[in-house]
C-alpha cells in the first residue's frame, strides 16, 4: 500500500537492493499502468471497476481502477505518474463497510478496515443498474469466504515451491533431538486419535512412572483436557519446561490424586532439584475468578514441593484492547507533541514487557535454578505457548535458526493447539467476535525485540517475523489455518494447501541475518525494562510514507562480505601468479622475495 | 570514632547494618597508596580508610582505599581492585575510580547518624562529621564514598576540600593552565605532556587564516573571502581573528556595521551550498535605527555572492527554537528519571516522564528546523541567514547539524572536528559559562553541545554507515568537555583563551617563546586521553570498511564511492533534474520570511487535510528515493523514530545493562570483518609491487578494535565482557542514595526483580 510513490529501477546496486527490502516491507509493487495484473496460479479476477477514489490519509484522493480476485485487492492508481498501487490478500480485511449514504452525485464510501494496522477508504460511483453489483459486494463476498460458505484462497493455490514445508516439523524427531525418550520420560500414545484431548497434538512426552490410564484421570481434572506434558527438557540438568491448563479446582477445592502424582512424577524426573516452580501466567485475582467457573490454581496444601507465581499477564480481551488504542495512536497519523504519552496510554509495551518478564523468570529458574518448570493459564493455549516458547528462544539456541524457529512454531503453536482461526477469524466477517486476539502478533513482538537487544544472536532478520505476520492474515498458505492439529487433519490441511516454510525455505536468503553468530549453548536472558522495549515501528507503522525502515545494517554486512570474497579471489589469483613465477625462476633465484608472505587464509 | 555503638537511628538509615567481616578489612596490611599525579597536579588533602560503594544491594563489594582531592580531580586509590573488573577504557589522565573536578556537580555531605545532610558550596562550613559522601557528577554518575572507619576530622577536610576545588574562583585556576604552564618550565622545544597543538592533527582548527581558505576553495564559495580585521580582537571581543565575509563587502564597510551588531559580532560565513547558496549565522543588530539599512546592505551583500543571484532567507532561531534555559531543564529532568528515581518506580511512567522532560522534542525541534534551513538550500537554492539574537548557542547547532546534513565531508572524523572548531569554539560558543566549570551562575549553565551530540547521534542511529565515527566516539567527546585541560571547552570565545593565558603567563613569569599564547591541547588530540588501540573504538566499521582503498581501478565498483570527496560539488550537481527542479512547482513562490516556521508548526493539522508544505513534499520525495550515503541525508523526525541515546544517558544504569547483547555484539562482528577486509588489502598490496614491506604491519595498522581470529572459517562469539553499556561500565558509577534503605525486596529492583540470585550471581562476576 503505499502511498509513496517510487521509480524502482533496473540497476541494482546496493542501495537500490535496499529500496526493494522497503518496498517489500510495505508491499508496495510497481506495476506498469496498463496491462495484465501479476496473478498467482489459480487467481482469478471476479470483477473490477474503474473511476474508484482512494482517500489516501497522506497524500489526498487518488483515482484509478480498482480489481477484486479471488485472493485479493489491486487498485492502480490512473492519474498520477509515477505509478502507483494499493496490493493486499483480502484476508488482511477485517471489515469492509459503507460509510454513509450516497451523496448527491451518486458517489458511495466504502472503508476497509484491516489486521495489519490500517484502514482504507474508497469512494464510488453506485452502478446506475441497480442489478448489477458494486465491486465492493464482489469485495465483501471473497474477503470473508468462510462466511459465504466458500473455501479460503489457500486450498486453491497450487504454487509448486522445491521444499515441501510441511515436513519441516516431525515431533519425533524434535524430540529425538532433545534426547527423548529416556529414562524418565516417555513418548505416549495416548492421545494418538485426539481422544485425550482434541486440541493437543498425537505425540506426547510425559513421564515414565505415569500409566495412560492415570493420564486420562488426569485430563478430566485439567480444563480442555490439557494436561501437563513435557515441552523441552535442559540437555544437561534435565529440568524441563511443561506446559498444561489450568486445574479444574473449583470454589469447593478439588483435587485430583493423579494430577498430584503427574506433577511429583515431573519433578522427580530431575534429580537436581527437589522443588518445582508452577507458572501461572494470569493476574492472580483472575486466577482466583476461575475458581468460581471451576478452574483455578494448584494449591499448596495438594502440591507441597511446588511454588506458585503469578505472573500478571492479562487476557485476550485486554491485549485486543490494547492493540485496538495502539492502532489508534499510530494510524493515519502520529500526534507530534504527545506520541510518547500516547503509547504510554495503549499499554502495549507494558503487556510486551510483563510477557517477557515472565518467559525470562520461566528460563531463569530453569537454567540458572536447574529447576523444572509447568506453564499454564486458563486454557493453556494462548498466554502458555507465549511463555514457553519465548523461554525456549532464551534457553536453546536451536530456536534462534530459521528452521528451528519454524520447528518451534509448529510445536508449540501449531501442534499444541492455539486458535488461530479464532484467535485470526481467517475468512470470518464477524469482525466483533470476542475471541479474536492479536496473541500470536505479540509473541512475535517480543522476539523482535529480543532480536533488537542480541542483534548477533538470530540467524533471521525482521523481513522473516514481517512475513510470518503478513501471511499469517493473508490465507494463501495453509499453515496458519484451523484450530488445532485435529482439526488439520480433518480438512487435509497439508494435503490441499501449501505451507508457508515451503516458500521460505525456498528463498532462504532473504530471510538470513549476516549478523548471526550461532554460538550454541548460549543462554540469553533479555533485559526487560521498558527503556529496553521500543516500539516496532517498521511493523506497526510501516505504512506511513514519512517513515522509512533505518536502512538495515544487514545490508552494508552483505555488501563487505562480497569484497571480502572479491578480495579473496584476487589475493588467490596473485599467490598463484607469484608461486607460478617463483616455479620458473627457482633455479636461477632460491630465494625470492614472495615466499616471505604467508599464504592467504581463506574465510567463508 | 565510628558509629561503632550505634544508637537507634532516628533517621533512615542509608546502609544496612554494618557485616561484621567488613570491619576486618581496614585492618589489612597498610600498604602506601599514592594518588598518580600529572603535572603541575598538587595533593589538597586526603582521607584513609574510605569506602567507596560500588553494589546497591550490598556493602559486600565495597573497596577500601585512600580518598585524595587535587587540584584536578577527586582520586579514590583502592586498596583492593574490583574482581574481576570487567572491560574498562584506560584513561590517560583519569584513573579508573577518578572523576575530575569540573565533572562534579554537587557535593552532598551526609551524617546518616545525626539525620543531616548538606549540599557543599565553595567556602562553606560543615557543622557535622561526614559518613557519606554523595558525588553527583555532570556525566550522569553518581558515586558514594562512606566514611564509617575514616578519621571523622579528615573526612571533614575532604569533603570541604572537593566542595572548595570544584568551585575555582578564577578561570585561571582551572587544572588545564596549571597542567599546560609545566611544559614552558621544561627544557625549550620539548614536548611536556605530549602536547602536540596543530602539529601532526588533521583537524583543521580555523585559528588560521589558511584553514578558512582551504574551506572557501573546498566549498567552490568563490564569491567570499577572508576578513582578517579582527585581528587582535580589535574589532569584536568574542568573534575569532579570522572569518569569512562576501567579497562585496570592503574592510571599511564591515567596520561601520560592526557596531550595529550584538557584540560587535559582524555576520559569519559557515558554508556554502554547491549550488551557491550560502549559509550564514548573524547576532541581532542592536541599534533599530540602523536595523533596516545594515539589514539591507549585509542582504544584499550576500546575494551578490551568489551565483544566481538569490534572495536571501532569514531563518530567526530564537522565535523557532528552545531556550539555553530549556535545555538546561529538559536535561535536569532527564537526569532525574535516568539516574536519579529508582529504576522500578520510573519504570512504571518511562515513556510519559520521558516525553514530559521535553529533551526528546527539543532534540527534534533542533533537527527540523535545521532540515527546514536544508530544504531552502538544496531546493530553493535561496541563501540563508541564521539569525540569534548572540549568535553564539544555538547558530552553532543549526549550522553543523545543516552541514552534516548536506555535505558528506563532514561526516568523516576529522572534517566533524573540524566543523566544531569552526561553528562552536572559533564562533565563541560560551563553552566556560555553558559548561559552568566555575560553577557561578546556573542560568548561563545549558548542555548546548550535549544536545548537539544527540542530534548527531539521531542522524547516525538513522544512516549509520554514513559516518566515519562512532557513538562510543560521540559519547567520549561528550565526556570531554568535563577534562578541563583542553582548548576546545576551556573558554568562551577565541579572545578569553589569548588573554587569559597570556595573563597566566605572566603571573607565573612563564616565557612564551615563540608561541601567542600557551598551547592548550585541542581535544582532537586524543592521544591525550587514550591509547592508539583504544582510539581504534572511534572507527566505524561500516564506514571504513566501504572507503578502504579499492582494489584496482574498477574492480569491486559496487562498493567503492563513485565520486570522491573532492568533487563532492559535483555530486549535487549530478543529481537527477526531478530534484533540482521537481519541488520547485509553478505556485511554488518564494514563502514569505517567517511563515515558514508558522506553516510547520500546524505540520499536522494540513497533512490531514491534504496540504502539503513545499518542504514536505521535499522531505516525501527525499523518503521515496534510496538514499546516497555520499550525498543529502535527511533524517526521519516522526516522534517515533528518535530514540532515547541509551548509551550516553543510560550507561551508567546496572539495571537497564544488556549483558552480552546490545549494538556493541553487532559492531563487534563488523569490526571483525571490515579487520579481515584491510588484511587482505594489505596482502593485496604487498603483492603489487611493495614487495618489501615487512608482513606484521597489519596489527599495528589496523584500524578496527576487534581483531580478525586467525581460525577462519568460524566467527568468533562476541567476548564475553560485551554489554549495552561497553565500554563503559555501571560498576561502582552509579550508587543511588536512598535505595539502600529500602526493604530487600525492593533492592532486587528493576528488570533484575526477575532473575534468580543464581543469575545475578554469574553475572557479577
Amino acid at each position: 500500500v503505499s502511498d509513496t510513490e517510487l521509480r524502482v529501477s533496473q540497476d541494482q546496486s546496493p542501495t537500490q537492493k535496499f529500496l526493494f527490502y522497503f518496498l517489500k516491507l510495505m508491499h508496495v509493487l510497481n506495476y506498469p499502468s496498463k496491462g495484465e495484473l501479476p496473478l498467482l496460479p489459480e487467481e482469478h479476477v471476479q470483477d473490477s471497476a474503474k473511476d474508484v477514489t482512494y482517500i489516501c490519509p497522506f497524500i489526498g484522493p487518488v483515482r484509478g481502477s480498482l480489481s477484486v480476485t479471488n485472493y485479493r485487492l489491486f487498485f492502480r492508481c490512473t492519474d498520477r505518474e509515477p505509478v502507483f498501487g494499493l496490493d493486499l490478500p483480502l484476508g488482511v480485511l477485517s471489515r469492509v463497510e459503507k460509510i454513509g449514504a450516497a451523496t448527491s452525485r451518486g458517489d458511495v464510501s466504502y472503508g476497509l478496515a484491516c489486521k495489519d494496522m490500517r484502514n482504507l477508504r474508497f469512494v464510488h460511483k453506485e452502478p446506475e443498474d441497480s442489478l448489477k453489483k458494486s465491486v465492493f459486494e464482489v469485495l465483501m463476498k471473497f474477503a470473508f469466504p468462510v462466511s459465504n460458505n466458500m473455501s479460503l484462497f489457500a486450498f486453491e493455490y497450487k504454487q509448486v515451491f522445491p521444499e515441501n514445508g510441511w515436513k519441516v516439523y516431525d515431533p519425533l524427531a524434535e524430540y529425538k533431538r532433545q534426547g527423548l525418550p529416556n529414562e524418565s520420560w516417555r513418548i505416549s500414545k495416548v492421545n494418538d486419535h485426539y481422544e485425550l484431548c482434541d486440541s493437543y497434538p498425537a505425540a506426547l512426552v510425559v513421564p515414565v512412572t505415569i500409566t495412560d490410564e492415570e493420564l486420562r484421570r488426569v485430563s478430566s481434572f485439567r480444563a480442555k483436557g490439557r494436561i501437563p506434558v513435557l515441552s523441552w527438557i535442559h540437555p544437561e540438568s534435565q529440568a524441563a519446561v511443561v506446559r498444561a491448563s489450568q486445574p479444574m479446582v473449583g470454589q469447593n477445592g478439588r483435587r485430583c490424586k493423579e494430577d498430584e502424582k503427574l506433577l511429583q512424577a515431573i519433578m522427580d524426573a530431575n534429580a537436581q532439584s527437589h522443588k518445582m516452580f508452577i507458572f501461572d501466567a494470569r493476574p492472580s485475582v483472575n486466577a482466583a475468578a476461575n475458581k468460581m467457573k471451576g478452574g483455578g490454581y494448584e494449591s499448596e496444601d495438594a502440591y507441597q514441593n511446588a511454588e506458585l507465581v503469578f505472573l500478571d499477564i492479562h487476557n485476550i480481551h485486554v491485549m485486543r484492547e490494547s492493540l485496538r488504542k495502539l492502532k489508534e495512536v499510530v494510524y493515519p497519523n502520529i500526534e507530534d507533541s504527545h506520541w510518547l504519552s500516547n503509547l504510554e496510554s495503549t499499554h502495549w509495551l507494558e503487556h510486551i514487557k510483563l510477557i517477557l518478564a515472565g518467559a525470562l523468570r520461566i528460563a531463569d529458574k530453569v537454567e540458572s535454578g536447574k529447576t523444572s518448570v509447568v506453564v499454564h493459564c486458563s486454557d493453556g493455549w494462548d498466554r502458555t505457548p507465549q511463555l514457553t516458547s519465548l523461554a525456549l528462544i532464551m534457553l536453546d539456541s536451536h530456536y534462534r535458526t530459521i528452521r528451528g524457529f519454524q520447528i518451534l512454531l509448529e510445536k508449540e503453536w501449531l501442534s499444541f493447539g492455539h486458535r488461530f482461526q479464532q484467535r485470526v477469524g481467517h475468512g470470518d466477517k464477524n469482525h466483533t467476535d470476542a475471541d479474536r486476539s492479536p496473541i500470536f502478533l505479540q509473541f512475535i513482538d517480543c522476539v523482535w525485540q529480543m532480536t533488537r537487544q542480541f542483534p548477533a544472536a538470530f540467524e533471521f532478520n525482521e523481513y522473516f517475523l514481517i512475513t510470518i505476520l503478513d501471511h499469517l492474515y493473508s490465507c494463501l498458505f495453509g499453515t496458519f489455518l484451523c484450530n488445532s492439529e485435529q482439526q488439520r487433519l480433518k480438512e487435509e490441511v497439508p494435503k490441499h494447501t501449501v505451507s508457508l516454510w515451503s516458500f521460505v525455505n525456498s528463498q532462504l536468503e532473504e530471510f538470513v541475518n549476516p549478523l548471526y553468530v550461532g554460538y550454541p549453548s548460549h543462554v540469553l536472558f533479555p533485559t526487560v525494562g521498558i527503556r529496553h522495549l521500543q516500539l516496532w515501528v517498521t511493523y506497526y507503522i510501516r505504512w506511513n510514507p514519512r517513515m522509512r525502515p533505518q536502512e538495515p545494517v544487514h545490508q552494508r554486512y552483505k555488501e563487505l562480505l562480497a569484497k571480502r570474497a572479491e578480495l579473496q579471489k584476487r589475493v588467490e589469483e596473485l599467490q598463484r601468479e607469484a608461486a607460478n613465477r617463483t616455479a620458473s625462476s627457482s633455479s636461477e633465484r632460491a630465494g625470492s622475495p614472495t615466499r616471505s608472505i604467508t599464504p592467504v587464509q581463506t574465510f567463508v | 570514632m565510628f558509629s561503632g555503638k550505634q544508637t537507634k537511628p532516628t533517621f533512615k538509615s542509608y546502609l544496612p547494618p554494618l557485616q561484621t567481616d567488613l570491619k576486618k578489612s581496614p585492618q589489612l596490611p597498610i600498604k602506601k597508596l599514592e594518588a598518580k599525579l600529572l603535572p603541575g597536579e598538587i595533593v589538597v588533602n586526603e582521607a584513609n580508610f574510605v569506602r567507596k560503594c560500588i553494589g546497591a544491594e550490598s556493602c559486600q563489594d565495597d573497596l577500601w582505599g585512600k580518598l585524595v582531592c587535587t587540584n584536578f580531580k577527586v582520586s579514590f586509590i583502592a586498596h583492593n581492585s574490583l574482581p574481576r573488573q570487567r572491560f574498562q577504557c584506560t584513561h590517560r589522565l583519569l584513573g579508573e575510580h577518578d572523576i575530575p573536578l569540573a565533572c562534579v556537580e554537587q557535593v552532598v555531605t551526609v551524617n546518616d547518624v545525626k539525620g543531616k545532610q548538606k549540599i557543599l558550596g565553595s567556602n562553606q562550613k560543615l557543622k557535622f562529621n561526614p559518613t557519606e559522601l554523595i558525588l553527583y557528577c555532570k556525566d550522569f554518575r553518581i558515586i558514594r564514598f562512606r566514611f564509617d572507619e575514616a578519621g571523622p576530622e579528615s573526612a571533614k577536610k575532604v569533603c570541604l576540600a572537593i566542595a572548595h576545588y570544584s568551585h575555582p574562583a578564577d578561570p585561571q585556576l582551572l587544572f588545564g593552565f596549571e597542567y599546560v604552564g609545566k611544559r614552558y618550565h621544561g627544557s625549550t622545544g620539548e614536548r611536556v605532556n605530549g602536547v602536540d597543538p596543530g602539529g601532526g592533527l588533521q583537524t583543521p582548527l580555523f585559528d588560521c587564516s589558511s584553514d578558512w581558505d582551504r574551506e572557501i576553495k573546498r566549498t567552490g564559495a568563490s564569491e567570499w573571502r577572508v576578513c582578517t580585521i579582527n585581528q587582535g580582537y580589535f574589532i569584536s571581543p568574542s568573534l575569532p581573528e579570522f572569518f569569512v565575509v562576501p567579497v562585496s563587502l570592503a574592510d571599511q564597510d564591515l567596520k561601520q556595521y560592526a557596531c550595529c551588531f550584538y557584540s560587535q559580532r559582524i555576520p559569519l560565513w559557515c558554508w556554502n551550498h554547491s549550488s551557491g547558496s550560502a549559509l550564514v549565522r548573524m547576532s541581532n543588530i542592536s541599534d533599530p535605527q540602523q536595523q533596516r539599512k545594515v539589514e539591507q546592505r549585509i542582504s544584499s551583500a550576500i546575494t551578490k555572492s551568489h551565483p544566481l543571484r538569490s534572495d536571501v532567507f532569514k531563518s530567526d532561531l530564537d522565535k523557532n527554537l528552545p531556550n539555553i534555559q530549556d535545555i538546561q531543564a529538559a536535561l535536569l529532568k532527564l537526569r532525574q528519571i535516568c539516574v536519579i528515581d529508582s529504576f522500578e518506580e520510573s519504570e512504571e511512567k518511562w515513556l510519559s516522564s520521558l516525553e514530559s522532560s521535553r529533551w526528546m522534542e527539543y532534540v527534534r525541534t533542533f533537527l527540523r528546523h535545521a532540515v527546514e534551513v536544508v530544504y531552502m538550500l538544496e531546493s530553493r537554492h535561496v541563501s540563508v541567514i541564521l539569525l540569534e539574537k548572540e549568535d553564539r548557542d544555538l547558530s552553532c547547532v543549526i549550522s553543523c547539524l545543516v552541514q552534516l546534513m548536506c555535505d558528506p565531508h563532514c561526516r568523516s572524523l576529522h572534517s566533524f572536528q573540524g566543523l566544531i572548531q569552526k561553528e562552536w569554539v572559533m564562533a565563541g560558543h560560551r563553552f566556560l559559562d555553558r559548561c559552568n566549570h566555575l560553577k557561578r551562575n546556573d542560568k548561563e549553565e545549558s548542555p548546548v553541545f550535549l544536545l548537539f551530540l544527540d542530534c548527531v547521534w539521531q542522524l547516525w542511529n538513522q544512516y549509520p554507515a554514513a559516518f566515519e565515527f562512532t557513538e562510543v566516539y560521540l559519547t567520549v567527546l561528550g565526556d570531554s568537555m568535563w577534562v578541563p585541560v583542553f582548548s576546545t571547552f576551556l573558554f568562551n570565545c577565541p579572545r578569553q583563551r589569548a588573554e587569559h593565558s597570556r595573563d597566566f603567563a605572566s603571573s607565573k613569569s612563564i616565557h612564551l617563546g615563540q608561541d601567542q599564547a600557551l598551547c592548550f591541547p585541542p581535544v582532537w588530540d586524543w592521544s591525550q586521553q587514550f591509547s592508539l588501540k583504544d582510539q581504534t573504538l572511534f572507527n566505524n566499521p561500516l564506514y571504513v570498511g566501504k572507503i578502504a582503498t579499492c582494489v584496482q581501478n574498477g574492480t569491486v565498483k559496487t562498493f567503492t564511492h563513485r565520486r570522491s570527496k573532492k568533487n563532492y560539488s559535483s555530486t549535487l550537481r549530478g543529481l537527477p533534474s526531478a530534484l533540482r527542479n521537481g519541488s520547485l512547482g509553478p505556485n511554488d513562490t518564494l514563502a514569505r520570511r517567517n511563515s515558514l516556521m508558522l506553516r510547520l508548526r500546524s505540520d499536522l493539522s494540513q497533512v490531514r487535510e491534504q496540504q502539503e508544505t513545499p518542504s514536505e513534499r521535499f522531505v516525501r520525495d527525499f523518503f521515496s528515493r534510496p538514499v546516497d550515503l555520499q550525498g543529502l541525508l535527511l533524517p526521519q523526525l516522526l516522534p517515533s523514530h528518535l530514540s532515547v541515546w541509551k548509551l550516553y544517558f543510560l550507561r551508567w544504569v546496572p539495571e537497564a545493562q544488556i549483558p552480552q547483547g546490545g549494538p556493541i555484539t553487532a559492531f563487534h562482528k563488523l569490526s571483525v570483518l571490515t579487520d579481515e577486509i584491510e588484511m587482505l588489502q594489505n596482502q593485496l598490496r604487498q603483492y603489487q609491487g611493495a614487495a618489501g614491506t615487512p608482513n606484521n604491519l597489519h596489527a599495528e595498522h589496523s584500524k578496527m578494535y576487534f581483531k580478525a581470529t586467525s581460525t577462519p572459517h568460524q566467527s568468533p562469539a562476541p567476548p564475553e565482557y560485551l554489554s549495552s553499556s561497553f565500554p563503559f561500565s555501571p560498576v561502582g558509577n552509579l550508587c543511588r542514595p536512598g535505595i539502600l534503605g529500602t526493604p530487600l525486596s525492593k533492592l532486587l529492583n528493576g528488570a533484575k526483580i526477575w532473575l534468580s540470585t543464581e543469575t545475578l550471581a554469574n553475572e557479577t562476576i
